[in-house]
């Protein structure tokens, strides 16, 4: 399970394209997705019209050296999902957040790179296994104790609703995905084996066909407004009060 | 004059949620950000506001200080003890307030059950339950009758 390219056994039924061209669907559809959310939701106007009015209140010019160091501060804080108050939050995004970076370029490299050869270098189908459990954990952790619907707002850990197309997607897909093949490495059994993969690619497709109305896009509109945030508190137009300059504890 | 939220900054923590006695913030359902379900029976107790790690809800003040089209927002440094405003009013002008809300660190009032549970003598006594040591001062002051 750790050591062969799972994707290989589909090549006895169908060359290795039609998996290419799937995942080539797949980025489509997110691309596509992400921008009929921007259109849908006017994000796009929105993020103009915050410029302008920043811009306008603006009490100095943020040179561009300052935009760059800017930008990169807001991608450190990204990096380590920084914007979070909560550490249990922080730490199942960052699960979810690197092991769908790992889960996904080792899927792409070993369908594009290595297709229909079961000896790929050891460490990608570990590496693809590693970031699937890491979205597991990180995603199970997430739905059943950390959704704020159910740890504030009353709703039952088994409460599904349109905010939980993403996660619910995502969590099913890496699911049926190690079951997958952990069922065709360990049992001859084709049926499961298909079944199992059935429901992989349904909960995939679903995931990534599903971006305009699910919270897929988050991922690209929080960054977004992070950067906005950090120009506006650095050319003085920002609406929020600045830090006081006295600190009133004085006993403990 | 209800709160909203500006769901670009609200990170879902569900603070609002807990801390607001009308029950009236609430987790949208396709979104995941808090907002408030009855801006008609929010008290404008500004809990929510002070209360948000992200500074995420704005409140409309009244208009005794600020006319229509104002915004009011707030920074709460509990490791300062303070709390600060900033109104920027419909034509461009700004104000701010600093208002000190505490001399101790946050969460560094012990709470009735972490003291000792006082002696029955204690009924018969002038003083409240721990005192003078819970005000920090060795005895309380008294009247001398002498000079008064």
């Amino acid at each position: 399970m750790f050591t062969n390219n799972p994707f290989t056994a589909l090549t006895d039924f169908w060359p290795p394209l039609v998996m290419q061209v799937y995942i080539v669907l797949m980025t489509l559809a997110v691309v596509g997705g992400t921008l009929l959310d921007v259109y849908h939701k006017g994000s796009a106007k929105f993020f103009a019209r915050r410029k302008a009015q920043s811009d306008a209140a603006a009490t100095r010019q943020v040179s561009a050296g300052e935009t760059a160091s800017l930008a990169m501060k807001t991608i450190a804080e990204a990096a380590v999902s920084g914007e979070f108050c909560k550490w249990p939050r922080r730490l199942s995004h960052l699960l979810m957040m690197y092991g769908f970076f790992i889960y996904i370029t080792t899927t792409v490299v070993m369908v594009f790179a290595y297709p229909g050869t079961a000896h790929v270098p050891a460490i990608l189908p570990a590496l693809w296994t590693i970031g699937a459990s890491m979205i597991l954990v990180g995603g199970l952790w997430f739905f059943f104790f950390l959704r704020v619907n159910v740890a504030y707002d009353g709703d039952s850990a088994f409460h599904l609703g349109r905010a939980d197309l993403f996660v619910g997607s995502l969590i099913a897909s890496v699911a049926f995905a190690l079951a997958w093949d952990y069922v065709q490495t360990t049992y001859a059994n084709p049926t499961a084996t298909w079944i199992l993969f059935g429901l992989y690619i349904f909960f995939t497709t679903l995931l990534f066909g599903a971006v305009r109305w699910s919270k897929f896009a988050h991922m690209f509109f929080k960054p977004a407004v992070a950067y906005q945030r950090r120009v506006e508190e650095a050319n003085g137009s920002s609406d929020l009060p600045r830090p006081s300059t006295e600190n009133y504890i004085v006993r403990s | 004059m209800p709160t909203y939220t500006d769901m670009t900054r609200c990170d879902g923590c569900g603070e609002c949620v807990d801390i607001c006695p009308s029950d009236i913030m609430h987790i949208d359902p396709v979104y995941r950000r808090s907002y408030n379900i009855e801006p008609n029976f929010c008290w404008e107790c500004y809990s929510c506001v002070k209360a948000c790690p992200q500074n995420a809800i704005d409140v409309r003040g009244y208009a005794d200080f600020a006319p229509l089209g104002h915004k009011v927002r707030v920074l709460r440094e509990p490791e300062k003890g303070v709390i600060s405003w900033k109104i920027r009013y419909r034509d461009g002008r700004l104000k701010e307030f600093a208002f000190p809300i505490r001399t101790t660190p946050w969460g560094s009032i012990k709470p009735p059950q972490d003291y000792e549970k006082p002696d029955l003598s204690a009924i018969g006594s002038q003083m409240l339950a721990h005192e003078p040591e819970a005000l920090h001062i060795d005895a309380l002051p008294t009247i001398n009758k002498t000079k008064a």
